[in-house]
């Protein structure tokens, strides 16, 4: 297990050999530049190499170039299992299921926002619930959060909360099918009642953000997008709720490991064989999670508007605020790939990776189909963010995955000793940027020096043609819990 | 002879997330202090008074599993009903009992269902209050305790537990 043993394939990829640990079925695949490659940690090219170990792995152990170290699976992970001989696993997707990223746009440009900045974020702080130990404005009843769970994002609709037109515009249109409320806890009902509609913590948050460069003017005019104009960014999951599934279900799973006789490298990657009632349980309650999540951001975009409303005094048709997209980026799903030349069925994992999916796949809505599925890539609060576009490529190489974020380079604690004495706000407010915390920590945990450059990150997906850059975005306010 | 110094717990700083190191004259110690440490995370606890008492009780077949359990059911606590601790009170500590004789005639299924009945179990009193974001820190939201690099371990003559947060 040394670095030695990886080869470059090329100026965007590494690969892991077959001889890199005993029992690995397939290699592994890194997307990274020499850049990247450096900042590599050991344990998550280990933990690339133990999920080739697992039963029904195709192809390759693929990790995306925003890949740290995490738990079983690394982040930045994905893995598609064959469906007779593959298992289905809780650590490829992660505790914060359908973890994901949503993108409105609106009618504003950069300089008719600027100016009321301050208050806009301080409205946007009021409305929308964040931090540890918050209050949500939505309290679910029993049966509501069963109803919520099989509907997802449709049931916020329902509620009142946006429009039916939003739907088409998520991935899954909001809702995966087959969520079975019977299979959740007493504990995850209890975590998700008070949670709906709340933003959490981490590196959670919310956005308001301008577009400052187009890389396809087709493109980002397909997507209503156009240089200078205010979008805003909702970074959030399915929160206690999804968190409580994921802890229920490493428990079911490590049973299920024995008893299949699954050979693990690492506990956390407990898993069950696909066809199995473990497995099969598991993903009908990581569905109604991925649901709750999806909900969860269709509320807090609800509240969004609102808030620029109030500020700005104008009507919802002025404001323009729709969405543009919604992406997960922990979820498992069955889905058609090509191996062999073969149409099969896989279980593909993301864990914390994004769907990419080409122009013309049919998983597409219809508004998009021509240019492919949008790709929302969240960076640091104080650099940037970016929209891309799934590929053909991405399909043929990545299960149809791409990055979802930056990626860690500090560790908390060392993040906050490197802030200490220093005023992370008013460095932000000096390059334009106001932001709300709840936690005193959170702005120097979250500060852009923790995090890798998005940009090196996103690049290595471009060039490695798994998506294409559309446009870069600028924040200029962050709400955080 | 020298005097034992420890510290209840220590973090432990890996990037992206975070742990406890907890130390005990015995298991049960090192159990109760990773909570404290666990809780230490989440918020001041300098400023959690004992205002309110929860009983939990918590099984499992592994003394792995049943530290994680113990720690996840006190994430449930504070993340269900905002409860944090403060003092921690064991009633009672089983981490070896006795699993009964496998086979012994019995049928398979028999045997399978003696092993996968719990064998560990943690019952304790909790001290502490519900957090008011007016009056308590919200440092870290911890998503859940995992198995990723869980130690239990003797080390000359202290227990030493490491555990890591999802955050």
């Amino acid at each position: 297990m040394t670095f030695e043993k990886l080869r470059r394939i090329d100026d965007t990829k590494i690969e892991v050999p077959l001889d890199y640990k005993t029992g690995m079925r397939v290699k592994g695949i890194i997307y990274v530049d020499t850049v990247l490659e450096k900042e590599l940690e050991p344990q998550s090219i280990d933990q690339v190499a133990n999920v080739a170990t697992l039963p029904g792995v195709m192809r390759a152990s693929l990790a995306m170039p925003d890949v740290h170290t995490g738990y079983g699976f690394s982040i930045g992970g994905v893995a598609a299992f064959h469906l007779k001989e593959g298992i289905v696993s809780p650590g490829g997707v992660g505790y914060d299921i359908n973890c994901g990223v949503r993108l409105v746009k609106s009618n504003f440009r950069k300089d008719e926002v600027i100016p009321k900045i301050k208050d806009l974020v301080t409205m946007l702080y009021s409305e929308i619930p964040t931090g540890v130990g918050s209050k949500g404005r939505i309290r679910l009843k029993s049966d509501d959060e069963k109803r919520l769970l099989i509907k997802g994002a449709r049931w916020a609709v329902e509620q009142g909360f946006g429009d039916a037109g939003d739907l088409e515009k998520m991935e899954s249109n909001g809702c995966m099918e087959g969520a079975d409320p019977s299979l959740i806890s007493d504990k995850a009902y209890e975590r998700g009642k008070a949670q709906q509609g709340t933003l959490g913590s981490g590196n959670h948050f919310l956005e308001v953000q301008y577009v400052d460069e187009i890389y396809d003017e087709h493109a980002a005019n397909s997507l209503g997008l156009f240089h200078d104009q205010i979008t805003v960014m909702i970074h959030t999951g399915s929160r206690g709720f999804g968190h409580q599934v994921c802890t229920d279900f490493i428990q079911v799973m490590a049973k299920a490991a024995s008893k299949y006789k699954i050979e693990l490298p690492d506990r956390e990657l407990v898993c069950a064989p696909f066809e199995s009632p473990e497995a099969q349980d598991y993903l009908a309650a990581m569905k109604a999670a991925a649901n709750y999540a999806w909900a969860n951001r269709q509320c807090i975009m609800h509240w969004a508007k609102e808030a620029f409303m109030k500020v700005f005094r104008v009507s919802p048709v002025k404001l323009g605020m729709t969405l543009v997209y919604d992406v997960a980026h922990n979820v498992a799903k069955v889905e058609e790939h090509q191996v062999n030349g073969k149409t099969m069925k896989l279980i593909v994992h993301r864990k914390g990776a994004t769907r990419a999916f080409p122009p013309g796949h049919p998983e597409l809505p219809e508004i998009y189909r021509y240019i492919g599925q949008p790709v929302l890539i969240p960076g640091d609060m104080g650099r940037a963010s970016f929209v891309l576009l799934g590929t053909e490529k991405a399909m043929q190489e990545t299960f149809g995955s791409t990055c979802h974020g930056a990626g860690r380079v500090m560790s908390r604690h060392q993040a906050i000793k490197r802030a200490k004495g220093r005023a992370i706000w008013r460095e932000m407010e000096d390059k334009g940027i106001i932001v709300r915390a709840t936690g005193r920590g959170t702005l120097a945990e979250e500060m852009s020096e923790a995090y890798k450059d998005i940009s090196n990150v996103v690049d290595v997906v471009h060039k490695a043609g798994i998506s294409r850059k559309v446009a870069r975005l600028r924040p200029i306010g962050v709400i955080k819990g | 002879m020298y005097e034992i110094h420890m510290r209840d717990f220590e973090v432990l700083d890996i990037s992206g997330d975070i742990g406890i190191k907890a130390f005990g004259k015995d298991m049960e110690e090192a159990f109760v202090h990773a909570a404290q440490g666990m809780y230490s995370l989440m918020t001041d606890l300098e400023r959690v008074q004992e205002k309110k008492k929860i009983d939990i009780t918590v099984e499992n077949n592994s003394l792995d599993g049943l530290l994680v359990s113990w720690l996840n059911e006190l994430i449930f606590n504070f993340d269900a009903y905002g409860f944090i601790g403060r003092k921690i009170e064991v009633n009672e500590f089983t981490p070896t009992l006795t699993l009964p004789p496998r086979g012994g005639g019995k049928g398979e299924g028999e045997v399978d269902k003696i092993a996968s009945q719990p064998t560990y179990k943690i019952k304790a009193s909790i001290r502490g209050e519900e957090f008011d974001q007016e009056r308590h820190e919200g440092k870290l939201l911890i998503k859940a305790a995992t198995y990723h690099k869980l130690r239990i371990e003797k080390i000359h003559g202290i227990w030493e537990i490491h555990v890591i947060f999802d955050v």
